[in-house]
C-alpha cells in the first residue's frame, strides 16, 4: 500500500472534469466545482429530441457531456443551421443573464447527455458564495466579449450563442 | 403564493380550481390522520426557511456549507440547554399553576357575564323579557355537557399529540438543511425533458413564495406579539393585572390565534377581554380599553404590519377564505383551522404550476414526440 495515496485527493468526477474545461467555469477551483455539482441536473436526450425552442423563455445553460446537438434558426424560407455542439461545449449561456427568448432551437443529433444549470439556482449559489459568483459572472462576460469581437470582425458567432 | 399575471389566467380553469380546493381539504384529512408527524414536519419546514438566511450569511463569510450547519447546530444545542435550565422551569410551574386555576377562571368568567347581563336586564325591558342571563347560563351548561367536552377533548388531544413530537423538529430541520438540494434534484429527475426547464422555474417560484410567506408570518407574529403585549402591559400593570412577561405571553397567544384569518383575531380579543374580566371584574373601563387596543392592533395589522411582512400574497376572496376555514375546521378540527389557508396557498401554486406546464401545447407536443421516439427505438428491429 502506497502511503502517499492517503494524502492525494480522490480523482475528479469525469463529468466535473468536462465542466472544468468549459470557458465560463475555467477559473473555478475544485472545491467550487464540487459546490457547483450540487446544482447540475443531468438530462438524457434521444436523437431527434428538442432541448429547447427558439423564442422560448430561457432559464439556464447546458454543457454537453456525450453526444452531439445542432442549433437551428428560423430563416425566411428554411431553417438555418448555426452549427453543431460537441462534448465539452456549452450552449444557452445568455439565459444566465436574464430570462430573454432563446435565439435558436437546439435538437439532439444523436443520443446525448447534458448537464443543465439554471439561473435561479446559480444566483442562489452566487449569493451564498460570492467569490464563485464573481468567477461565473466574469466567465459569462468573457464568453460574450469573445462573441461580440467575432461579430465585429464579420464572423458568425458560435452556435452556443443561443 | 400569489397568483400573478399570466399565472392568474392559468387558474381560471374551473377543473384546476376544484382540484386545488379538493387537494387542500384532502390534505387536511391526511395530515389529521398523521398529526403526530405532520405537525413537526410543518414546523421543520418553517424553521428551514427561517434558518436558511443565517446559513447563507455564514457561507458568505467564507465558511463551507457543512461547517455552517455545524455552527448552527452547536448554537442551537447551547441555546436549548440554556433555555431548559433557566426559563423552562419557571414556565412549566406557571403553566401548572394556570392549569389548576382553570375551574376558578371559568366560574369567575361565568359570574362576570351573568352580572353584566343582569345589569343589562335591569336597564332594558327587552333584555329582561328575553331572560338573557338565564338563557346564557342554560346554553353554557348545555355546551359544557355536550360540544364543550368534545372541543376540550379535541384541544387536549391536539396538545397530547404535538408536544412529544416536537422533539422531531430539530432532527427533521437538520436533514432538510443538509440534504434539501439533493432531494430537490432527486424530485426533478422524474420530470420529463419537455417540462423540465419550466418546472424548475415554477419550483423556484414556489420556493421563493413559501420562503417569503413563512418569514413574513414569523415577522407578523412577532410584531403582533410586541404590540399586543406592550399594550396589555401598559393597560394592566398599574392595577396589577399583568406583569410584563404575562402580557407578552398573552400577546403571543393572541398573535398565534390571528394565524386563522378573520376568526382568529376575534378569538384572541375575546381571550384577552375574558382574562381582564376575570382578574378585574369591576373595571369595565379597562375591558373597553382592551377592546380598543385589539381594534387598534387589528388596524395596524391590516394597513402597516401585513403589507410590511407577508404582503398581500395570500389574499383571497373573503368568502373563499371563510368557507375554507370552516370546512377545514369541520374536517380537521384545530389542525384544519390552522392549516386551511396555508394549504390552500400551496395548492394554488401547485395548480398554477400544473396548468402552466400541462396546458402549454408546444411542451405537450414535445413530450409526445419523445414518447414516439422511445416507441420507435423500442420497436426498431421488430419490422413493424
Amino acid at each position: 500500500m502506497n502511503l502517499a495515496n492517503l494524502f492525494r485527493s480522490p480523482p475528479m468526477d469525469p463529468m466535473l472534469k468536462i465542466v472544468s474545461g468549459v470557458a465560463i467555469f475555467r477559473d473555478c477551483n475544485r472545491a467550487e466545482l464540487e459546490a457547483l455539482k450540487l446544482h447540475l441536473h443531468e438530462r438524457h436526450f434521444l436523437a431527434g429530441e428538442i432541448v429547447f425552442d427558439e423564442g422560448e423563455e430561457g432559464e439556464g445553460m447546458y454543457v454537453v457531456i456525450r453526444g452531439k446537438l445542432r442549433a437551428n434558426r428560423k430563416g425566411l424560407l428554411a431553417k438555418k443551421l448555426l452549427g453543431v455542439i460537441q462534448p465539452g461545449e456549452s450552449f444557452g449561456e445568455m439565459a444566465l443573464l436574464g430570462a430573454g427568448p432563446r435565439m435558436a432551437t437546439v435538437v439532439a443529433e444523436e443520443d446525448t447527455t447534458v448537464l443543465a444549470m439554471f439561473r435561479p439556482e446559480l444566483v442562489a449559489l452566487a449569493n451564498a458564495r460570492p467569490r464563485l459568483g464573481y468567477k461565473i459572472a466574469m466567465g459569462v462576460a468573457l464568453v460574450l466579449e469573445t462573441r461580440l469581437r467575432r461579430v465585429a470582425e464579420g464572423q458568425s458567432p458560435e452556435p452556443s450563442s443561443t | 403564493m400569489k397568483a400573478g399575471g399570466s399565472s392568474e389566467r392559468s387558474l381560471e380553469h374551473p377543473i384546476i380550481w376544484i382540484a386545488v380546493i379538493a387537494g387542500a381539504l384532502g390534505s387536511i384529512l391526511i395530515l389529521k390522520a398523521v398529526a403526530w408527524l405532520a405537525f413537526p414536519l410543518i414546523l421543520a419546514i418553517v424553521l428551514y426557511y427561517l434558518v436558511q438566511p443565517l446559513l447563507h450569511s455564514l457561507q458568505s463569510a467564507g465558511v463551507t456549507p457543512g461547517q455552517a450547519l455545524g455552527i448552527f447546530l452547536g448554537a442551537a444545542i447551547v441555546m436549548t440547554l440554556v433555555f431548559s435550565l433557566t426559563i423552562l422551569p419557571s414556565m412549566l410551574s406557571s403553566l401548572s399553576e394556570f392549569q389548576n386555576q382553570i375551574p376558578t377562571y371559568w366560574d369567575r368568567l361565568q359570574i362576570v357575564i351573568r352580572d353584566n347581563l343582569l345589569a343589562l336586564e335591569g336597564r332594558f325591558s327587552f333584555a329582561k323579557n328575553a331572560k338573557l342571563a338565564d338563557g346564557l347560563e342554560e346554553q353554557l351548561n348545555l355546551f359544557l355537557e355536550g360540544a364543550g367536552k368534545k372541543y376540550v377533548a379535541d384541544v387536549a388531544l391536539f396538545l397530547l399529540h404535538w408536544l412529544p413530537s416536537l422533539l422531531l423538529v430539530p432532527f427533521l430541520t437538520f436533514f432538510f438543511l443538509r440534504d434539501g438540494t439533493a432531494f430537490h434534484r432527486l424530485v426533478l429527475r422524474a420530470v420529463p425533458n419537455a417540462f423540465f426547464e419550466k418546472t424548475l422555474l415554477l419550483f423556484d417560484r414556489m420556493d421563493e413564495q413559501m420562503r417569503a410567506y413563512f418569514r413574513g408570518m414569523f415577522g407578523l407574529t412577532m410584531l403582533d406579539t410586541v404590540s399586543l403585549g406592550l399594550g396589555l402591559w401598559f393597560l394592566g400593570h398599574k392595577s396589577g393585572i399583568f406583569g410584563f412577561w404575562d402580557a407578552m405571553f398573552l400577546g403571543l397567544i393572541c398573535a398565534i390565534f390571528a394565524w386563522v384569518p378573520y376568526i382568529g383575531s376575534g378569538l384572541g380579543g375575546i381571550l384577552a377581554v375574558a382574562t381582564v374580566a376575570v382578574k378585574a371584574p369591576q373595571s369595565s373601563g379597562l375591558m373597553v380599553a382592551v377592546v380598543l387596543l385589539f381594534l387598534g392592533v387589528r388596524l395596524l395589522d391590516e394597513f402597516v404590519y401585513t403589507p410590511m411582512t407577508v404582503g398581500r400574497a395570500l389574499r383571497m376572496h373573503p368568502l373563499i377564505t371563510v368557507m375554507m376555514i370552516f370546512s377545514g375546521g369541520m374536517l380537521g378540527g384545530v389542525y384544519g383551522l390552522l392549516l386551511a389557508m396555508p394549504l390552500l396557498g400551496i395548492f394554488s401554486v401547485l395548480g398554477q404550476m400544473f396548468a402552466e406546464v400541462w396546458f402549454d401545447p408546444r411542451l405537450r407536443a414535445r413530450y409526445h414526440a419523445r414518447g414516439m421516439l422511445e416507441k420507435k427505438l423500442a420497436s426498431k428491429d421488430l419490422g413493424i
